[in-house]
This record gives structure tokens, sequence and C-alpha cells, in this order.
């Protein structure tokens, strides 16, 4: 093999990647930079933020950062206003915490929904209305297999935050496809990152659950960020409104 | 770039219904990301055609085995010929439209043995034999057509690939401790040989149902396969994997 022959390449593009400053977004920005991409990482944790930066590939690319809230509808415009035109956008950022439905509060409810699902869809919002988004374009969601294919105890929010997603990215996916924009998500099962070790559930509990996955694993970040890369590549230039489910087999059974 | 997670480099996959459309651009895509290659097909002349267009291999000859995959002296010589493998891509399939009061049991049959037998018992044959090495995939051409969606005189077509997207999920659930995954691409309408009884304006017509306004070239297909074969979809496994242009969310 030459080693040049890569349809995969992201070579030539920009990538908005958000949620970058750990797990799947971070794994994301820096798979992402190995293809050839120049990143723009978006996170709320600075710290986080720069050590992704330090970790990317392709150094002279002048990957870009910002510290956005994504909750904050006017920070996410001022970022989209300076930002260049990307070619991609690979939405990540993503909290998670499991409540029992007796006990889920509005307040609760509202602060994950605001970042799981409002967030992409305001930053979409602005990308296309600042006309940020190259055609031909590719948008990625991390969406889940949690909702989309699966319910589990306790995920309720998270599950019904995530089914919006992909109702969301399914809608976009129609509306955009004249423009040339594609929209597709990524639905992983439990992949091994800050996410899931809150102190909510004990690693016990975890070995316990890989039980469930045919594979005997749990998904590691790069595996997300992989299939994220496929769907954001000219390879995958005639999906549109794909969930990529990347769940080791847990929704077999 | 030398360590693309998306290289073949090093595998050995088999491909069945290499000599048309979507079989022969795997075949080539797979190739060219540093497989050797097994291509079959029933027929002859086209897949040597395919076979001798394909790039070098450093891992050995690319080899070309002619076989009926229905019949079952056919597929133990495809068995016993084929090397061990890390990827099997179940592609040959067939395609007549018929409208539900035109159905016969000789045509059922016929589509069923092509489509969903076949497969379905060369899998069982190499796995039975030990031929698909741990850490290996399957990938089935499945259809967006049955398992998606459902669309006037496809019957029997519709219903095979619904068979496919089964097997497929109870292969990945049965193999997965094994290490060995399976999945399926389901594309909707390809520019192949196989719509060719479709005319020009059937197919203007057609494409208006596409969001993206195009039926899909045999490549846009054979790079889901690849990202399937390779080792970047490694937590993948059960994934019936769309690749429609849009078709069917309006």
């Amino acid at each position: 093999m030459t080693g040049i022959y890569n349809p995969y390449s992201l070579s030539g593009k920009t990538i908005l990647v958000t949620g970058a400053g750990s797990g799947i977004g971070r794994a994301t920005a820096i798979e992402a930079s190995k293809m050839g991409a120049r990143i723009i990482m978006v996170d709320i944790n600075e710290a986080g933020l720069l050590e992704t930066k330090s970790m990317l590939e392709n150094q002279e690319q002048d990957h870009l950062y910002y510290i956005v809230d994504l909750c904050d509808e006017e920070a996410i415009d001022m970022m989209v206003k300076e930002i260049p035109v990307v070619d991609g956008c690979s939405n990540n950022a993503g909290i998670t915490k499991l409540t029992p439905i007796q006990f889920i509060t509005p307040e609760e409810m509202e602060r994950i929904h605001k970042v799981n699902l409002i967030a992409p869809m305001m930053l979409t919002k602005y990308l296309l209305k600042r006309k940020k988004l190259a055609r031909p374009s590719s948008i990625v969601f991390t969406a889940s297999a949690g909702g989309v294919f699966v319910a589990s105890p306790g995920n309720a929010v998270y599950a019904t935050s995530k089914c919006g997603v992909d109702g969301y990215m399914r809608t976009a996916a129609l509306e955009l496809a004249s423009k040339g924009i594609r929209c597709n998500s990524v639905n992983p099962g439990m992949v091994e990152t800050p996410l899931i070790n809150r102190g909510q559930v004990t690693a016990e509990q975890h070995e316990k659950d890989k039980e469930n996955y045919p594979l005997g694993r749990y998904g590691k970040p790069e595996d997300v960020a992989l299939a994220t890369i496929y769907l954001l590549s000219d390879a995958s230039s005639w999906m549109t409104g794909t969930a990529l489910k990347i769940d080791g087999g847990l929704t077999l059974k | 770039m030398m360590n693309n997670p998306f290289s073949l480099q090093g595998k050995t996959i088999l491909i069945t219904g290499a000599a048309g459309g979507i079989g022969s651009e795997t075949a080539r895509i797979v190739v060219e990301l540093g497989a050797k290659v097994i291509l079959t097909d029933i027929r002859e002349e086209p897949l040597s055609l395919v076979l001798n267009s394909l790039a070098p291999s450093s891992e050995g000859e690319h080899l070309a085995i002619v076989a009926d995959l229905t019949n079952e002296e056919d597929v133990d010589r495809l068995v016993a010929a084929c090397p061990s493998v890390d990827g099997l891509v179940c592609n040959a399939g067939v395609m007549k439209l018929t409208p539900v009061p035109f159905i016969t049991d000789a045509e059922l049959t016929r589509i069923q043995k092509i489509n969903l037998n076949a497969p379905i018992l060369l899998t069982r044959s190499l796995l039975k034999k030990k031929k698909v090495k741990k850490g290996g995939s399957i990938v089935f051409t499945a259809s967006a057509a049955g398992v998606y969606r459902v669309s006037i005189g496809n019957g029997i077509y519709a219903t095979t690939k619904c068979g496919i997207d089964a097997f497929m999920r109870t292969v990945a659930l049965e193999l997965g401790p094994k290490g060995i995954r399976c999945n399926s691409v389901n594309p909707g309408m390809v520019e192949t040989a196989l719509i060719g009884s479709f005319t020009e304006e059937q197919k203007e017509k057609e494409k208006l149902n596409y969001p993206l306004r195009r039926f899909a070239k045999p490549e846009d297909i054979a790079y889901g396969i690849a990202y399937l074969l390779s080792d970047a979809s490694s937590f993948v496994t059960g994934t019936a994997l769309k690749i429609d242009g849009g078709m069917t969310l309006g």
C-alpha cells in the first residue's frame, strides 16, 4: 500500500468539535487532526481544552480553541461570528446523571436538556445563519444507544435528550440536504470516559454491566471518534439521516 | 497517514458477487486499503476482468474462484480453497420486481436461495471450518428495502433482505464473545446493473425521493463496507448501516 490512499481523510477540511476538553470530544479532535483536519475546539473547561490542544497532530494547521458555555446562546453566536467556515461539526458536549423518575425535577431536566439537546440545535442554527457551514459539509451528533435503541433504569432524562437529538438530526438531514449539508449521528453504548465515573456507579457494577456486551467490553472514545471521522469524510457523501450504532452488540438481545 | 486506522493492511477478505457493481468496487477499494482479496462470482469472465484490474498485494496473490453459491458442492469447494480470512463480504444478490398476485413459488425460491440461503450457508461453512479469524469482520449487503422501507412490487427482495438483517444480528450475538463482528450495509438505490430494468424516466422520478437528489455510486456503499471491515469499527457489531441518501427520512 502506498500509505497515501485514504478515502476517510479529512485533509483540507476544518472541523469544529464541541466537548473537546475530554472523552469522546477529545478523541475526535485528536483523531481528526491525525486525518489531516484543522480543528476548532470548543469546551467550557479551559484546562481540558488546552490539554487536548497539546495532544493534536499537525500543529502547523493553526488549530483554534474557544472556551464557551454552550448553554449561553449569545456566547454561541459570538463564537460562530469569529470562526472560519467549517467543513464539519462534531457535537459532543454532553452530560448525564442517573435519576429515577420519581425524583426528576424540572431544574435537573432543563440543565441536562440544555447541554445535550438545545446547545447542538442552537449551534447548528448559528452556523447556518452566519453561513459558516461549507457546501458540502457534514454535521455529526453524538447521540446514544441509550434512549434511541435501548432504555435503562434511571436514565430517563438523558435518554429523552438523546432521542431529541435523534429527531433533530433526521429533521436537519431532510431540511439541509438540498444545501449539500449532511447530518448523521453516532450512537454509542457505554464508553470509557469521565462521564461514566462520577461516583454514581461502582467499578464492580461496571464490570457486571460489561457482561451485557457481546464483545465483552465498553467502547473506547476512539471507537466513537473513528465513526465520526467516517461520517465527516467524503467516504460517507451519500449518507444523511443515519444513526450509526456503536454498541458492542449491547442492543441485540 | 501511515497509521491509518481505516487501513486493511495485512487482512485477507473474501467477497461474493465480486463481478457486480458494489462487489467489484469493494474489491478495488479494500485492495487500495492494503487487503488481499479472494473474489467469487458465478460469472467467470467478468470475475477475471475484476481480478486483473486489481492492484497487486504485498500479502500474496489475489484469488478468483468461480462458484454458484446456491450449489452446496460449489460452496464446499470455495471454502476448501479459501485461506483463513479476516473479513467476509456477502454481497451477491439478485432483484426482480413482481407484484404480489404474480409471485410464484419458483421465483420466490430462486431469489431467496441467492439472496438469503447462500450467504447463510457460506457463513456457516466458513465458521464451521474455522476460516474466519478471531477479530474478523463479516459484512452483509442488505438493503434499505424491507429493513427500512417497502416499495411496490418489491415483496420478494424485501423479504430476503429482512432475513439477512435478522441473520446478521443473530451472528453478531453468537460470535461476539469469539471476537468476530457482524454488520450490514443497507443501501438505497445504487447505480448498478441490478436496477437496469428501470427506464431513465423512472429513474429520474425516483431520484426525487432522495433528499441528496442522486442514487448511490457503488463506492458510496463500498466505503461503508470497508469501514466495517477495518479495525476502526472494532466496537461495532450487530449494526445495520443505512446508506440511502436520506431516502427513508420523509
